[in-house]
């Protein structure tokens, strides 16, 4: 049973009756879930003509409610509908839950994208060369794999860079050392996959 | 002196060095060669080499000093012949043409045929990669939660690279999604391929 979100956040909600239209509240209700903007609760304290601050507690209520939808993953119009108290505003209600549900799987995807994790894989590149002497032997004929591996870190530390690359060199032996081992890792996937 | 294992001009010592080995009876010289291509296939067991020439000297009442400069310029041969792929045949004659007798020479040159194989991978070996990739370690799971969505259930799989940069090794951690991880899969299988047409 997910929790419940506390009334006052509905106590200002209500402000939305002011809005001049069902796009005005759609507008905030979408602008908010990104997070608390000082820009945000002054277009809105303008377009419902509220004071300032009391924008930026509907801005900041909005947030806190659509948050929780994302969060539970409420996918009904009765799970988030059970959300209101009763003496809600019937119509704004059902307005607010409309916006909510068109805009959920959009905002799931975009916070499973942005979540935290490890530089990521963008791009693989590979060439295969012949090495065909050295210093320790004039004359050879040694195939070699050279790998660049262009990597994207989701969350940069401050003043580090996001993106990244890394060039490995590969004899023969360790290409099949890693083949047998993403081998193995595709098998593990497939028992996993098959549960 | 015209020879295969090196254009460089070498100094008088080493000829007075191979004319010295004629000196050796067939036995001191087996071993002496026993533990010279010993030496040749475990180069980084420099104290062992020392040692046994120490005991060699020992044994066969020579000083091991002058023994140890003597095996110095022995070694040039097998090192140059290695560089330059020489067969048997060319490096018995550099031998004879640096004074050795014949039947040393031979029996040398027979000791360089046996542990050819093994010495040219050995120095192939030695052939310089860059960021050579040294360990692969992965982990995988699944991601069950976060702190936006309570319930999740992506496959992710987790890579830690060691390379070597130099003397040291540096690790590299990336994450994969599922269908990164086939792609990855796919161009090595790829890159094993083309490998394998150049053998």
């Amino acid at each position: 049973m997910a929790a419940a979100v506390s009334s006052e956040h509905f106590d200002n909600l209500q402000l939305l009756l002011k809005a001049p239209s069902k796009d005005a509240v759609r507008d905030v209700c979408v602008q908010s879930h990104r997070g608390p903007s000082r820009r945000l609760a002054d277009t809105t304290a303008a377009t419902l003509s509220i004071p300032t601050a009391q924008a930026a507690q509907l801005v900041q209520s909005l947030h806190v409610v659509s948050h929780h939808v994302l969060f539970y993953n409420l996918v009904s119009p009765e799970q988030i509908l059970q959300l209101f108290p009763d003496s809600f505003h019937s119509s704004l209600k059902n307005l607010i839950t409309k916006i909510l549900l068109e805009n959920s799987p959009t905002w799931r995807t975009e916070a499973l994208s942005d979540q935290i994790s490890l530089p990521q894989l963008k791009d693989l590149d590979w060439r295969v060369d012949m090495v065909t002497g050295s210093d320790s032997v004039s004359r050879m004929s040694v195939p070699t794999c050279l790998v660049q591996l262009q990597m994207e870190d989701p969350c940069p530390a401050a003043g580090g860079e996001a993106l990244s690359a890394v060039t490995v060199e590969l004899s023969r032996e360790s290409l099949d050392t890693i083949l047998d081992g993403l081998g193995r890792i595709r098998d593990q996937l497939s028992v996993v996959a098959g549960k | 002196m015209q020879l295969h294992f090196t254009k460089d001009v070498l100094s008088d010592s080493v000829s007075t060095d191979f004319q010295n080995l004629n000196k050796l009876n067939e036995q001191q010289f087996l071993r002496l060669i026993e533990i010279l291509f010993q030496f040749l296939l475990e180069p980084k067991e420099t104290e062992r080499f020392m040692q046994q020439l120490g005991e060699f000297a020992g044994e066969h009442g020579m000083s091991a000093g002058p023994l140890r400069s003597l095996m110095k310029s022995v070694l040039l041969v097998p090192q140059g012949a290695l560089k330059k792929n020489l067969t048997s045949e060319q490096i018995k004659e550099d031998l004879v043409t640096l004074g050795l007798n014949q039947d040393k020479a031979a029996h040398f040159s027979q000791q360089w045929g046996e542990h050819y194989a093994a010495l040219s991978s050995l120095a192939v070996g030695q052939t310089l990669m860059v960021n050579q990739l040294v360990d692969m370690e992965w982990k995988f799971g699944v991601t069950v939660g976060t702190s936006e969505v309570q319930k999740v259930g992506n496959i992710f799989l987790q890579l830690k690279l060691v390379v070597r940069k130099g003397n040291s090794t540096e690790n590299v951690y990336m994450e994969l999604t599922l269908p990164q991880f086939y792609n990855f899969l796919h161009e090595m299988e790829r890159a094993k391929a083309s490998m394998e047409c150049f053998s």
